[in-house]
């Protein structure tokens, strides 16, 4: 029962309300002049860098960064560089706290998936010329430019590539691992067939993160996530769907399956079940780690299959510097330090990151591993989406497409469609 | 006069810090937010949170006309419909239980029934997890024994919201089940024996002599209980992550992944438009279960 009073209350409270929203509403985002493009504002000098630096990393990178980090204090007598390891999953919403709040390190490790949004919010000090863009991958440099500026330096990289048993693979009859579309798809039946696989190949039936392995397919076949300009979404064109068509045929085939229990690809490598798998170089990692030393000379690698190309997606981490930095010459010649061909091959060393410096791929370390340089291979055409402020509301649209075309059937040109519309909705946010 | 003032004065001074905290802590921030759900403040505002347009109720509108915002409405609505009854009786099952049949070892059950309401959902999730594994799982081979096949229950779009409506039913009937117990203990032997003189049958004297006498305590449990489901959040997750294909996505999940996309109007408006729904069925169980 409503009384009198309360109804009082009611109205008094709402209009209150309605006077703080006008008063907010009345307030407005400023005219946005047509900012000029931002440009670096340090230049790198030759001389050793000095003072204090504090610098963010994630993960084991965190643990391991001070390693490598003493180096350069021996190196630049009278700076001390300390590290703040932060868990992953912890560490985008200190990123964002710490912009707003202005209390940032000099110096961080960032996902290149984060740039977009980063430089959107002003944080990240544009890269001066004292740089070498040109040693990196061009894929993994990429994700360093925001609208054509770049903010920072790739600092190591992971792509995709199709592992596989080559003990079973021996028994289905294959010795070449295949080239195209086709030829992975024949192998993946064959594995099925004859060497007692469930499946041939795992793949992931949507869920978080499945565009990563969705894309590889769509940009292989010539689609591009946007227009040239980052202005625009082209998610539903006819290369697009014919990527997804692939991917789903192996689910309506029956050669990849739903019904697999997730983020078991070891276990199920190991055991036989789905003897195939694309993903990162921290698998033969885990692999090893999971079937022993009997499993580690059957673990193969091969390249992605060709369509119109050969195209994977490049992920890693990015090294930025802040625009806030009280020292940012110390920071860029940090920077710059570990984006030398030696001190990627120390880190590889160190930390089993790959470099994203294509030099440090001819230490022996890499160069003679029986697996490292077919990640070489692919990184040199792999692609990263661009770098666009709401990428990852996107891609979660774009996973829970992707799941409906492998589990409810959805067609390739309805998931097209659907991801287009609602990336679209959503918008790319500059 | 005078004193009454001094009075009154001194009842402003002692009550003033926590009125300060009240309006610093809670009402700023409550208004606050209330007054973001009106705009179109995104992450990228935060540092300058004036410097953003109204939009009057465009972000209420967008989140009704959202259809993945409709489908974590229809599956709350779901959880709470099926889930807060279920709770409910077995939690007044298991205090009946309690109450009446069992006199030995009453508060091994008692710890034994309420440990889940303390441990972590996080411990919990990874025993149901194993509960429900698909092939090896503990649920599907005891259905193996008797010939049937199991499904792979967190995978499946049928069985993944009953899955985790079992899971909250055990987890949290614990609490129900020791206010129903007090609720119980609290009804006078002579009531029932009062019952039985008129020839009335067990169930007969549950029915209409317990059950009305505890109505102050069922509307307790089950205001707090819808609340609580209402908002469920930690279940899916730990346990689905909201899939397979969105069927245990919750309202208060939607919301927190538009937060943690900095979308913060359209955030806050589907928190407000939680907090309306929440208001209102606890306005209704008031009235469906108030004293007559």
């Amino acid at each position: 029962m409503i009384t009198q009073s309360t109804r009082g209350r009611l109205v008094t409270g709402g209009a209150v309300l309605t006077a703080a929203a006008l008063a907010l509403s009345g307030c407005g985002r400023s005219e946005e002049s047509p900012e000029s493009a931002p440009q670096a504002s340090t230049s790198i000098g030759s001389d050793p860098a000095t003072g204090n630096l504090t610098v963010w990393a994630m993960g084991t990178e965190g643990e391991n960064l001070p390693k490598l980090t003493k180096e350069f204090e021996a190196a630049n007598p009278g700076t001390k560089v300390t590290v703040t390891p932060i868990p992953w999953d912890a560490a985008h919403n200190k990123f964002t706290t710490a912009i707003t709040a202005q209390s940032l390190p000099d110096a961080a490790m960032v996902g290149t998936t984060w740039m977009g949004e980063f430089a959107d919010l002003g944080a990240l000090d544009p890269t001066p010329a004292g740089i070498d863009t040109s040693s990196f991958f061009p894929g993994a440099l990429d994700t360093t430019k925001v609208k054509d500026v770049g903010y920072g330096v790739p600092w190591y990289v992971e792509t995709r590539v199709v592992y596989y048993r080559k003990d079973l693979a021996a028994k289905a009859g294959i010795t070449t691992p295949p080239t195209d579309w086709d030829g992975l798809k024949a192998m993946a039946k064959a594995m099925q067939d004859k060497a007692g696989a469930k499946y041939g190949i795992n793949l992931q039936p949507g869920g978080q993160g499945s565009w990563q392995s969705v894309m590889p397919f769509a940009w292989s076949a010539g689609a591009n996530i946007t227009s040239d300009d980052d202005k625009e979404f082209t998610l539903d064109t006819p290369e697009m769907q014919e990527g997804l068509k692939y991917y789903q045929s192996f689910f309506t085939e029956k050669i990849a399956g739903t019904d697999l229990p997730p983020n078991q690809t070891e276990a199920q490598f190991v055991s036989g079940q789905a003897p195939m798998f694309i993903s990162g170089p921290w698998m033969a990692g885990s692999i090893a780690k999971l079937g022993g030393d009997k499993i580690k000379p059957n673990i193969g690698v091969f390249e992605l299959p060709k369509n119109k190309t050969s195209t994977s997606f490049v992920g890693g981490s990015n090294f930025v510097v802040f625009k806030a930095s009280k020292n940012k010459d110390g920071a860029w010649k940090l920077v710059k330090w570990l984006s030398d061909g030696k001190t990627q091959a120390d880190w590889f060393k160190l930390s089993t990151d790959l470099p994203a410096v294509q030099a440090a791929w001819k230490d022996p370390s890499i160069a003679n591993d029986p697996l490292l340089p077919v990640f070489g291979k692919q990184l040199e055409t792999a692609k990263a989406p661009p770098a666009i402020v709401n990428w990852e509301q996107v891609a979660t649209a774009f996973d829970t497409e992707v799941e409906k075309m492998a589990k409810a059937g959805q067609s390739p040109e309805e998931t097209a469609k659907a991801i287009q519309t609602k990336a679209s909705s959503i918008g790319t946010g500059s | 006069m005078r004193s009454l003032r001094r009075e009154t004065a001194a009842a402003w001074i002692l009550v003033l810090p926590f009125v300060v905290l009240f309006l610093a802590f809670t009402a700023g921030p409550v208004l606050g937010s209330f007054g973001m759900s009106f705009t179109d403040i995104k992450q990228r505002d935060l540092r300058t949170p004036f410097a953003v347009e109204g939009v009057g109720l465009d972000n209420y509108v967008k989140a009704l006309s959202d259809e993945t915002f409709r489908k974590a409405a229809f599956n709350t609505a779901y959880f709470v419909v099926v889930g807060v009854p279920l709770t409910l009786a077995v939690a007044l099952a298991a205090a009946v239980l309690l109450d009446r049949g069992i006199k030995r070892f009453q508060a091994l059950f008692k710890v034994g029934y309420y440990l889940p309401v303390v441990t972590s959902i996080v411990a919990i999730a990874v025993i149901w997890r194993f509960v429900l594994a698909p092939d090896a799982g503990l649920l599907n081979t005891v259905l193996g024994w008797f010939g049937i096949d199991g499904p792979n229950w967190l995978a499946s779009k049928t069985w993944a919201m009953p899955s985790l409506i079992a899971m909250a039913v055990w987890r949290n009937f614990g609490s129900a089940m020791i206010i129903f117990l007090a609720g119980l203990q609290g009804i006078p032997a002579t009531v029932e024996e009062a019952g039985q003189i008129d020839g009335a049958g067990p169930w007969q004297r549950f029915r209409y002599l317990i059950v009305p006498l505890l109505r102050p305590t069922i509307l307790f449990t089950s205001v707090t209980t819808g609340i609580g489901y209402l908002q469920f959040f930690e279940e899916p997750l730990v346990m689905t992550q909201g899939g397979p294909l969105n069927s245990t996505l919750s309202v208060s999940m939607y919301t927190y992944q538009q937060f943690g996309f900095g979308n913060y109007g359209l955030a806050t408006s589907m928190a407000y438009i939680l907090f309306v729904v929440i208001a209102v069925i606890t306005f209704i169980q008031f009235r469906l279960l108030r004293e007559k």
